[in-house]
């Protein structure tokens, strides 16, 4: 036997680094304002600029060009911290750093890198990525955007909803159909004919903005195709899994909080005559939070061993999400009910915590997708053997 | 300008209701806590980062910056945490924590000097652990070097520093010629408290100390960073300062409710004889 300690969370000395300076930073700048972002449903783009400034914004971009170079793994720890503390914050890090900056990179030509990445890695620009609808979100492939040739490229005409940061965005990654085949584009906010709806409201992740774009034809040259003409599917399908993934670590770190906020309050708490702690019922609220936060820690960080850019982990990533988010919601809603009345009241931060984890059985796809496309996955594999 | 900078890790200061005494009194069980750099050594490394640099340029080090901790191999995730941070080389001097004390790491840390040959070492006023706050003066008294405790600013001049002190009622100021040792108190990084002659004098920092940058947290793994042995520095080890036992706080009292203001002043004078 040798004397390395398994670290489950770190499995080299370059994550427990990362985690360290996430840490540092979420301690002393984004737990301070987490509240205030909440109540005023706006984004921090200052300090998203400074997500940039630490290197945080191009995660997973090789350091030739300009990244950090880090690996799933790494995806995982930024999302578990920051979500800590402001996971409404992390989804808007989540859809520039993974749904932008990830799905961009490992689908661009040295041309496109050159004109985009280094303004998306700085946070100089903000990024986004429309897939979803209005009339269509599980069932992504009914987009009806559309895409025709036109000259020396293409005019697109659409609507997309439910889109992370589009309230702020400079830069969107929209996915389009040309002849029927889903292909991913990259469209400027400035692009003529392109227009940007009023924020949309919603219960939690409010550290985050949403909006709808309309496509008013819009011309975009056919260097903004990413990868190829029909390609998309391919594109969208490799970023899901980090997409998936890194939400499910959000659903962690929502877990974690909430968990340690209980436990505290239950330390404290007295009633008649008794701590709080020392009622069964109260005993099982805790003991079942910690298993299932642990459980969702084992799968969460397991799975991420195996994403890649190189690596295909559908099944993996499906299940991490599917296991993960109900946790979140769970591990929430269980403080809350330790905490009585006052769990019901902000100051004690778990019903923001509780708003913001019931997106993650919806966002990035819904529970029921993850039942459906695992179970699609795992009857292929039987039909295979 | 070269710089050397005692760093101390110290058990997590938010943390401190982890610290256990076993019942023999003999020692702190310093299992399962978690270290930190001792906050006062930080904002010792971010003052020598800001004096051997251009405010506004960061990046670029105009002078060397080099770390120096005492401790067991663990001890150099404190050490990396500086390089990554900014700092150009680190020093580990391999010794147990429980086998040092002020006088010993003074006397090693003047050999280290000597070796180095630094213009100022700057440390933190004390370290949050034991509070002795004495390895800065004797490090001093033992080189015979000019030495400003508590800086509170400190501005570069022409071979020499001028160091504020917060002191009773102002501020005291003084001028120290180099080569010197500086002792820092937390004010120290504050957005206008240090000043190079490279950096413009309109130049304000963030408040408080920096953050590692990804790329320069991966960077930090390839700059240097050598194991010393304490014998080499300091062959006499013997410690002066030995510890005859220790005691966790008394556990708080409960309170208790006064009627009114009258009463408490009454047990404020009679009872707790404060007034
Ligand atoms: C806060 C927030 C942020 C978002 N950010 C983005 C973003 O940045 N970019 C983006 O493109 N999208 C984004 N979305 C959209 C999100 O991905 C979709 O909401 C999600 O995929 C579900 O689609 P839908 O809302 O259209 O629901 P529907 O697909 O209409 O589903 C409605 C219900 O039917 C169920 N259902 C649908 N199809 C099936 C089926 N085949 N079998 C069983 N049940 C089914 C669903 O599970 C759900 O319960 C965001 C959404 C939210 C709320």
């Amino acid at each position: 036997m040798s004397d390395v300690v398994f670290d489950l969370e770190n499995p080299t000395e370059d994550h427990r680094m990362l985690r360290q300076m996430v840490r540092n930073f979420v301690r002393d700048v984004v737990e301070p304002q987490a509240e205030e972002h909440d109540r005023t449903g706006t984004l921090n783009v200052p300090l998203l600029k400074q997500a940039g400034e630490l290197g945080l914004l191009g995660l997973t971009v090789p350091e030739k060009d300009g990244g950090a170079g880090m690996d799933a793994v790494s995806a995982v720890i930024v999302h578990h911290e920051l979500s800590k503390s402001d996971p409404g914050f992390c989804l808007a890090y989540l859809a520039h750093a993974m749904l932008f900056v990830n799905n961009f990179y490992y689908a661009s030509n040295e041309a496109q890198r050159e004109r985009w990445l280094s303004k998306v890695i700085s946070g100089e620009w903000i990024g986004a990525m429309g897939m979803t609808e209005p009339s269509s979100g599980t069932d992504v492939l009914g987009m009806r955007t559309v895409a025709r040739r036109e000259g020396e490229g293409f005019v697109l005409k659409g609507h997309k909803a439910l889109i992370t940061n589009a309230v702020d965005a400079d830069v969107f990654i929209v996915y389009a159909k040309v002849d029927g085949d889903v292909t991913t584009f990259v469209v400027e906010r400035s692009a003529p004919g392109f227009s940007v709806g009023k924020k949309t409201e919603k219960m939690g992740m409010r550290a985050s903005t949403l909006s709808e774009f309309m496509l008013d034809d819009v011309f975009v040259p056919a260097e903004n195709v990413l990868g190829t003409v029909g390609g998309g599917v391919r594109n969208m399908m490799r970023n899901l899994e980090i997409e998936r993934l890194t939400l499910a670590a959000m659903s962690l770190g929502i877990a974690d909080r909430c968990l340690d906020i209980m436990v505290r309050y239950a330390a404290e708490r007295t009633s008649f005559g008794k701590s709080i702690a020392e009622h069964g019922q109260i005993q099982r609220y805790i003991g079942e939070s910690f298993a299932k936060t642990e459980a969702a820690r084992a799968l969460v960080y397991s799975v991420a061993r195996d994403v890649g850019p190189a690596k295909r982990n559908r099944i993996g990533t499906d299940a991490a999400k599917l296991f993960a988010a109900p946790v979140g919601k769970e591990v929430a809603d269980n403080a809350m009910q330790v905490l009585g009345g006052w769990g019901y009241c902000s100051e004690y931060k778990v019903e923001r915590f509780l708003r913001d984890a019931k997106l993650l059985e919806i966002g990035g796809g819904t529970l029921e997708s993850h039942q459906k496309n695992l179970t699609k996955e795992l009857l292929r594999k039987v039909k295979q053997d | 300008m070269k710089i050397l900078v005692a760093l101390k890790r110290v058990a997590d200061p938010d943390n401190a209701n982890k610290v256990k005494i076993p019942a023999s009194g003999e020692k702190i069980d310093t299992t399962g806590l978690e270290w930190k750099p001792n906050p006062f050594d930080e904002y010792a490394l971010e003052a020598a980062l800001r004096l051997t640099e251009n405010g506004t340029q960061p990046k670029v080090r105009a002078g060397e910056v080099v770390v120096v901790t005492f401790g067991p191999k663990e001890t150099e995730t404190t050490l990396r945490a500086a390089l990554a941070t900014g700092a150009d080389r680190a020093i580990r001097v391999d010794a147990s924590d429980d086998k040092l004390d002020g006088d010993l790491v003074a006397r090693a840390l003047k050999a280290l000097v000597e070796k180095e040959k630094p213009d100022v070492v700057l440390m933190g006023k004390q370290a949050v652990d034991g509070d002795s706050n004495q390895v800065g003066q004797i490090l001093a008294e033992l080189l015979d070097w000019p030495m400003a405790t508590f800086a509170a600013t400190i501005r570069e001049e022409a071979g020499a520093l001028l160091v504020g002190r917060e002191v009773d009622g102002g501020v005291s100021t003084l001028r120290v010629k180099l080569p010197a040792v500086v002792t820092v108190d937390l004010r120290i990084v504050a957005p206008t408290s240090v000043y190079s002659t490279k950096t413009p004098s309109t130049h304000k920092y963030n408040d408080g100390v920096r953050f590692a940058a990804l790329p320069a947290i991966m960077a930090a793994k390839k700059k240097p960073l050598v194991e010393v042995k304490l014998a080499d520095l300091a062959p006499d080890q013997a410690l002066k300062v030995s510890y005859h036992g220790f005691a966790a706080p008394p556990a708080r009292k409960a309170g208790i409710k006064v009627k009114d203001v009258s009463e408490l002043v009454s047990k404020l004078k009679n009872e707790a004889k404060v007034l």
